[in-house]
């Protein structure tokens, strides 16, 4: 009886450690399926690519998010790269300004993505990143509006990888005190931090706090008045828009991501719907 | 001092209480604006879209097909380690195996997760084909999730089993396995089904390793090799950015699966009833 354990012990050790082993990843097969990324419903960046790349369809005020039922469904930017540089047959899209070298972005109807080519509006697919107040906004918010909004504020939003949407407006610290709580989306917060230490430096008495959740809780949160400023990386909804003011802050890119191992370099808008819609299932008719 | 005991009591009586009260109070209007048939069983899962279609048949489906692959799975493999522990085991190895499964209980379910989606999602992408995000995988994850459930407490009903039925089936000239499946073993079984239906549970509820293993795909199961979406899923993915009647319809998909682990619960103590008549 020992004697067996002894042997089937080892035995079970080797086959566990093998299927480790086999995971090495076969060169890249044209053949295979293509898995397609996609964000849960709901999240800004989902509602700005399915509505920039034609996949929702608005018929009769009737609209209809195309996205195939076979997208594996993956919540946040981080866990959409992680899955496609793991999976040599995946394509997803995530934010230009998250993109790092664990994916790889593929140029959009010839457009590389990138900051100059959102600015020019090359690239097809960019959205805005906005934040949101009531009609009545404290003294200290405003002068932080002002900040974002100025060239100094726009400069700090380019710094970090996303593209400044206005030109002209001057900043001078006014040298209020107080405290801000901004709140919202997970796609803003990254540069509303940087944003807020620009301010901090011209405006130390002023404390900033940013909360960092999602689109529809900053907005519930600025509506309802426990934040100052909402964060949406979409536009506000109807209900949303009755009571808020939105203000567009940046631009920001939708890269298209596929695996380092995958040889595309570039997909057309047409192309992209298909597989998106689940018209085009394998890599064959995408890769030449 | 009694007092301080009972407050103590109230406190957990009263968090299910508030609950039980948060969810009907929220869920229930959400369900009824949608249609209780529309809601259970409607295949379309559409929130963002225009009218919005809120139907979790296919989610429902999706925690079932995952928690009975899993139940294949785990009581399987865990039906024979609790009876290898407790009647074949000699007393060095179980110094061993028992604190093993113990950790792996231990483990949290993001990390079973991570390994899934390293080590498991790959390999069945690479030799069964799909994306690797399917009902299999997550079945095989949840299998082992819940082994350190059902081991445990299949291994202490059969420990619990009086002596003298092993001990009655050797002296009518059964040999050691006999003995154990024949006589030992069948006495044991309402304990060994209350470690099942406490597995069930464990495995409907899971929700941060199916997500990262399942592919959560809204729609009918396809097959094996295809993704699926669970009840815990649906919640978890969506609630960040859900806004109106798409929160109320996760809220009462919230409702659904409380329903199931209170019926699972319910089947539990019953089986304990049983077990202990």
């Amino acid at each position: 009886m020992t004697k067996n354990i002894l042997i089937a012990f080892p035995v079970a050790c080797a086959i566990m450690i093998g299927m480790i082993g086999c995971n090495e990843p076969l060169a890249f097969d044209k053949k295979r399926e293509i898995s397609v990324v996609t964000r849960e419903a709901g999240s800004g960046t989902r509602g700005a690519f399915v509505e920039l790349t034609g996949i929702l369809v608005k018929v009769d005020g009737k609209k209809t998010d195309n996205t195939t039922k076979e997208a594996l469904t993956i919540d946040g930017t981080q866990a959409v790269m992680s899955n496609v540089g793991g999976n040599e047959y995946a394509i997803g899209y995530i934010s230009l300004g998250s993109l790092n070298a664990s994916v790889k972005a593929i140029s959009v109807n010839g457009v590389t993505p990138s900051a100059a080519t959102v600015k020019d509006a090359t690239y097809p697919i960019a959205r805005p990143f906005n934040i949101a107040v009531k009609d009545s906004v404290s003294p200290l918010s405003q002068d932080f509006i002002n900040f974002i909004l100025s060239d100094a504020g726009q400069k700090v939003v380019e710094e970090n990888g996303y593209v400044s949407v206005v030109q002209g407006n001057t900043y001078e610290p006014t040298k209020l005190s107080g405290k801000i709580v901004i709140a919202g989306s997970s796609s803003v917060s990254p540069v509303m931090e940087k944003l807020k230490e620009a301010y901090l430096a011209l405006n130390p008495n002023v404390e900033i706090e940013i909360q960092t959740n999602d689109s529809s809780a900053g907005m519930v949160a600025a509506k309802e008045g426990t934040c100052d400023i909402g964060m949406a990386s979409r536009e506000l909804k109807e209900s949303e828009a009755t009571d808020l003011r939105a203000i567009v802050i940046a631009r920001d890119g939708i890269a298209i991501v596929v695996n380092n191992k995958n040889p595309l370099k570039n997909i057309t808008m047409a192309t992209l719907r298909e597989v998106y819609m689940g018209a085009i299932r394998s890599w064959e008719a995408v890769v030449e | 001092m009694e007092g301080v005991f009972l407050i103590a009591a109230l406190t957990s009586i009263l968090s299910v209480f508030l609950i039980c009260l948060f969810l009907f109070v929220n869920g229930i209007p959400g369900m009824a604006k949608i249609g209780v048939f529309n809601f259970l069983l409607g295949t379309e899962w559409a929130p963002t879209d225009t009218p919005a279609s809120f139907g979790i048949f296919p989610m429902i489906l999706g925690s079932l097909y995952v928690t009975a692959g899993a139940i294949i799975i785990g009581v399987s493999i865990g039906l024979f380690t609790a009876i290898f522990l407790a009647k074949f085991c000699p007393e060095r190895i179980h110094r061993v195996l028992k604190p093993a499964v113990d950790i792996l209980a231990g483990i949290p379910s993001v990390v079973y997760g991570f390994f899934g989606i390293v080590v498991m999602v790959p390999f069945v992408r690479t030799y069964f084909g799909g994306s690797g995000s399917s009902i299999l995988t997550a079945s095989v994850l949840l299998g082992i999730m819940i082994l350190p459930t059902i081991i445990g407490v299949a291994e202490s009903a059969i420990r619990a089993v009086p002596e003298n039925y092993y001990e009655g089936a050797l002296a009518l000239g059964a040999t050691h396995e006999r003995g154990v499946f024949f006589a030992v073993l069948p006495a044991a079984t309402s304990g060994i089904m209350a470690g099942v239906v406490l597995g069930i549970g464990r495995a409907i509820g899971e929700t941060m390793a199916v997500i990262l293993v399942a592919g959560n795909q809204a729609r009918m199961p396809t097959g094996v090799l295809g993704g699926i979406r669970t009840l815990t899923a649906n919640i978890v993915l969506e609630m960040g950015y859900a806004a109106d009647l798409h929160r109320e319809a996760l809220i009462a998909t919230g409702v659904v699966l409380f329903v199931f682990i209170l019926m699972i619960n319910l089947l539990f103590s019953l089986l304990k009833r049983r077990q202990a008549r």
